[in-house]
């Protein structure tokens, strides 16, 4: 498998590190046990595409949303993650 | 208090050994360690990369890379090293960490790595081959023209590659940078994929 980084382009997988599900977004601070739990400890196993965080540790450093097929390995996006690595990004 | 004596030394003092190595004859590649040089990261914080661009444009007359890039200053190199990032290699102080930190004071966010890497220069016939051992990235002269660079990964070791100006002769220059704690590893894995085109090697402070 190999991940095109926006930053440094197409590069092996061993220069990534996968960290999971990019979908989960702290919840506000008065939302409630319920919620803090669901986002800490519940993940969607998701057999289909998936959005997730990568790391391109062996590389530039940025972190990365990919969005991957989990049936196919299939990659349809790779964009920076917001806030990550670029001072640009969600600046 | 204690005193302490800081004796600076090269990451490969101990594992450099000057002279041939491995099959004999002419040698395929030529490994040389480069010493004593200026290292600085300079990292855009955050909104601030065009301020950045344009204090590097007022420092170093030419444009600092957006993409993996190696760009070439009258007195300094600027090689990318990741988004919104690059470092400048140097000789001598006029681009250290202090004249620099002058420079990107109010854009960027700058750290000495003068003496936390190593720098090999490689090149020779055989110079592509054994780095194909080595490395994903396709080191073909049409894609890795002279300037480009890279932030990747050898034998497991960050590293950042970048292609210098070609030798006299026409021959092609890889440079590589990688932490100096990794230097030995790193170099040994270099040396055992060289030996067998016949290996050169010296150190040099001249960059
Ligand atoms: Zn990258």
């Amino acid at each position: 498998m190999r991940i095109t980084c926006p930053f440094c382009g197409e590069r092996e997988l061993g220069e990534f590190t996968y960290l999971g599900d990019a979908k989960p977004v702290r919840p506000a601070a008065d939302a409630g046990e319920d919620a803090v739990y669901d986002y800490v400890y519940l993940r969607d196993n998701i057999a289909g595409v998936m959005s997730e965080n990568w790391y391109h540790g062996g590389g530039c450093r940025a972190w990365l949303k990919v969005t991957r097929n989990t049936l196919t390995h299939e990659i349809s996006a790779v964009e920076p993650a917001a806030g990550a690595g670029a001072a640009k990004v969600g600046a | 208090m204690a005193e302490f004596s800081w004796d600076i030394r090269s990451p490969l003092d101990r594992a450099l050994v000057a002279g041939p190595h491995g099959a004999r004859g002419d040698a395929g590649v030529s490994l040389t360690e480069i010493r004593n040089f200026d290292l600085v990261q300079v990292m855009a914080r955050r909104g601030k990369a065009a301020d950045v661009a344009k204090a590097a444009k007022a420092r170093f007359g030419v444009a600092a890379p957006e993409t993996p890039k190696a760009v070439g200053a009258a007195d300094a190199m600027l090689i990318w090293s990741g988004p919104d990032q690059f470092m400048v290699l140097s000789k001598g102080g006029k681009h250290g960490i202090e004249a620099l930190g002058q420079a990107f004071a109010s854009s960027a966010s700058l750290s000495d790595q003068s003496h936390a890497r190593v720098l090999i220069s490689i090149a020779g016939t055989k110079a592509r081959t054994m780095l194909a051992k080595l490395s994903s990235i396709d080191l073909h002269p049409d894609v890795f023209a002279v300037g480009s660079a890279a932030a990747t990964s050898m034998d497991h070791t960050s590293v950042t590659l970048w292609r210098g100006n070609d030798r006299p002769d026409g021959q092609a220059v890889f440079n590589l940078l990688a932490f100096a704690t990794f230097a030995e590893s790193l170099w040994h894995t270099v040396l055992d994929s060289a030996a067998e085109y016949g290996v050169t090697i010296s150190h040099s402070e001249e960059l």
